[in-house]
């Protein structure tokens, strides 16, 4: 999606240009905001077709900014986040945010990071969803991989609907959580990470290895499709 | 034999006249079985065995009752005229007469010797008392934390319920409250409140606060000064550490910076010629020192969060398989190298798995830093029931046994090492704050083993499917 209208929030200078300057590189239409209520401002002016944000900004936070821009606006966010953020990180991802990149980040991985997100349209609600070699048939609830059937439990089968119903997205841990437990979850949600580990030794060929199932850091996990992810 | 003093006065005074009466009665039944078989006048003095008892048990004044009381019964039950407390020989008025005197100084003597021996006992407790007192205080880090403990013991010691001590305190006791002061010499320690409607037992009271309060000032004294020691240490550490930081900084964040500084002003002039090459060469020259530095960057911001104490775990159930798998997905193409044996069943621990990340990145970094590009690196984890092992194995050139510990310390690393010595650092530090720890051996064959433990926790079954 070359030509669309990218919004960067960052009141770093010296980021911004050399945002700025790779993301025409790439094709993009770029404008620039200092600030959170800048990027309000111009946000409303000219909708962006994506956002790439900084979660310090002078005058709010990141995530208060993706509760604002959420009310209104669809367009995929970018959140920048540095060591140490984390729960602000996670705070944004949950108030809307679509992903995150760390800082220091790499070019390359910045742009992949925005193509997949202006490329992923709303959750699938197709019956039979396929992921590489993965198959899941909501309607049998039945999983396999490769042809081979996979036996899972009903709540790693909810997990994994949820993740597959939502390929390429990360789904923070909270996100999960009210999907697959219910709003008032507890109990076994302490589970989560032995669940998803259960589950990679279920689908993945090397469990250590995960390539479908992928852990992110203090946020969540993401299901995508190996070949996409390694490419 | 000691009464309760914690009882109910009145419950003491009712047993005591019970068993008085008890006691008398009792003789008098014994002398009524005997009384045919022996003269009754010589019996008389069986109620030494009603008067000795009581005078122990109970004291004086009930003794000198008891004596009375035996006296009247014998009369009236044993010497004629019976049943009348008339005598009709004059030689037994004199028995009588001779009899409660007896009884009188012997119940006494005993009661005397059973105060001696209370008094014995309750010095003894005052002693043992004080001894575990002072040891409890002077092995504590905090005296304020044992001072409930104390309290509690105190006064039980001196037959009160409850009592509670403040340090330098100058609170005026507040209302149905009393309270003494534990002075030593001018100094006034601390206070000792209580209920007013209890009396501390006075000699008791006199003998042991004096003791108490000089325990309390020399604990105080010790916690001062052990605190003081704490804080010179500690800025003793972070003083060698300022020196060690000051010293990698200056070197390993200037070196990359010079790389990357000479790169790009390369790169930017127009009189220079590049093929394009060296213009690749130039360009990565940038981002591979870029990416030195993070690393370097994210080590030294990891490391001073663990000398801080702000690296506080958000401890999670995580499986070896999960914490192994962000370890690998963090690695990136080096990972190709590492061969991993996962247990067969699940095993877990309750750690925070971004801090347990960055020990097995860090342990897996070392591994690969110390064994050529073409050995393999082998990671297997296990549970033993007790705790979580995960392992990592290199096929370098293995390791002293006298530098395994010192490779842990920060701006330490083995012999032939570049590098700055901080991810192992970092990695035993982030072991420690999750409960577990991390060491180093040589491995059998060659090579060097790096073991993380950490203590185990179980799934429930329900989860685990």
């Amino acid at each position: 999606m070359s030509g669309a209208h990218v919004l960067v929030v960052d009141d770093e200078p010296q980021i911004l240009r050399a945002l700025q300057t790779n993301l025409r590189g790439a094709g993009y239409d770029v404008e620039t905001a200092a600030t959170g209520e800048e990027a309000l401002a111009a946000a409303a002016v000219h909708p962006p077709d994506a956002v790439i944000l900084d979660l310090v900004l002078p005058d709010v936070h990141g995530s208060e900014v993706c509760r604002e821009l959420r009310q209104w606006c669809t367009a995929p966010i970018l959140v920048l986040s540095a060591v140490g953020d984390e729960q602000e990180k996670v705070a944004a991802l949950d108030a809307g945010a679509d992903d995150y990149v760390t800082k220091p980040f790499g070019v390359d991985e910045l742009l992949a990071r925005l193509r997949a997100a202006l490329r992923r349209a709303a959750p699938s609600t197709e019956p039979v969803l396929e992921i590489g070699d993965l198959r899941v048939d909501l309607e049998k609830h039945s999983v396999t991989v490769a042809g081979r059937r996979v036996a899972l439990t009903p709540n790693e089968f909810e997990l994994l609907r949820f993740l597959a119903q939502n390929e390429g997205k990360l789904l923070t841990h909270r996100m999960i959580l009210r999907e697959v437990w219910g709003p008032a979850y507890g109990g076994e949600s302490h589970y989560l990470h032995v669940y998803v580990s259960q589950l990679r030794r279920k689908l993945e060929p090397d469990p250590a290895r995960p390539r479908y199932l992928l852990t992110e850091p203090g946020a969540g996990y993401r299901l995508v499709a190996p070949l996409a992810a390694r490419s | 034999m000691q009464l309760d003093l914690g009882r109910n006065k009145d419950t003491t005074r009712a047993l005591a006249v019970v068993s008085s009466i008890g006691a008398v009665a009792l003789v008098t039944a014994a002398i009524f079985a005997l009384r045919g078989s022996v003269p009754v006048l010589s019996l008389g003095v069986l109620y030494l065995f009603a008067v000795l008892p009581v005078a122990v048990v109970f004291g004086l004044p009930y003794a000198v009752g008891v004596s009375i009381a035996s006296m009247i019964a014998f009369n009236y039950f044993f010497l004629p005229p019976i049943h009348n407390l008339a005598l009709r020989d004059s030689a037994n008025w004199f028995a009588l007469a001779v009899y409660l005197v007896t009884a009188v100084v012997v119940s006494d003597l005993a009661a005397r010797s059973r105060r001696r021996t209370a008094e014995a006992e309750q010095r003894e407790r005052e002693a043992a008392f004080l001894a575990d007192v002072a040891a409890t205080l002077l092995e504590a880090e905090y005296v304020q934390e044992c001072l409930n403990d104390v309290a509690e013991r105190i006064a039980e010691l001196l037959g009160m319920k409850r009592a509670r001590i403040e340090l330098e305190s100058l609170r005026r006791p507040d209302k149905g409250e009393a309270a003494v002061d534990l002075q030593l010499g001018p100094r006034r320690v601390g206070r000792l409140f209580f209920s007013a409607d209890e009396t501390p037992n006075p000699d008791s009271t006199q003998r042991v606060l004096p003791a108490l309060a000089s325990i309390l000032a020399v604990a105080f004294e010790r916690e001062r000064l052990s605190r003081a020691a704490v804080e010179a240490e500690s800025l003793r550490r972070s003083d060698a550490m300022k020196t060690a930081l000051l010293r990698a900084v200056s070197h390993d964040l200037r070196s990359p910076l010079t790389a990357i500084r000479a790169a790009g002003e390369g790169l930017g002039r127009e009189d220079l010629q590049f093929d394009a090459a060296d213009r690749a060469l130039l360009v990565e020259t940038i981002t591979g020192e870029a990416a030195r530095l993070e690393r370097l960057v994210s080590n030294l911001i990891d490391l001073s969060r663990l000398e801080a104490g702000a690296a506080r775990p958000r401890p999670e159930l995580w499986t070896a398989d999960g914490l192994v798998a962000r370890a690998i997905e963090t690695i990136g193409s080096d990972a190709d190298r590492i061969e991993i044996a996962l247990p067969g069943d699940p095993v877990a621990a309750m750690v925070d798995g971004a801090q347990i990340e960055r020990v097995l990145v860090n342990l897996i970094e070392n591994a690969l830093k110390f064994s050529s590009t073409t050995d393999p690196i082998e990671i297997s984890a296990e549970g033993d029931g007790r705790e979580l092992l995960i392992r990592v194995r290199d096929h370098g050139p293995g390791i002293d046994p006298r530098e395994a510990a010192r490779i842990f310390e920060p701006f330490e690393h083995g012999t032939g090492s570049t590098g700055t010595g901080l991810g192992l650092a970092i990695a035993s530090g982030f072991a420690h704050a999750n409960g577990g720890r991390v060491w180093a051996e040589a491995a059998e064959g060659g090579g060097t083993v790096f073991t993380l433990a950490l203590p185990a926790a179980s799934v429930p079954a329900e989860v685990r499917a």
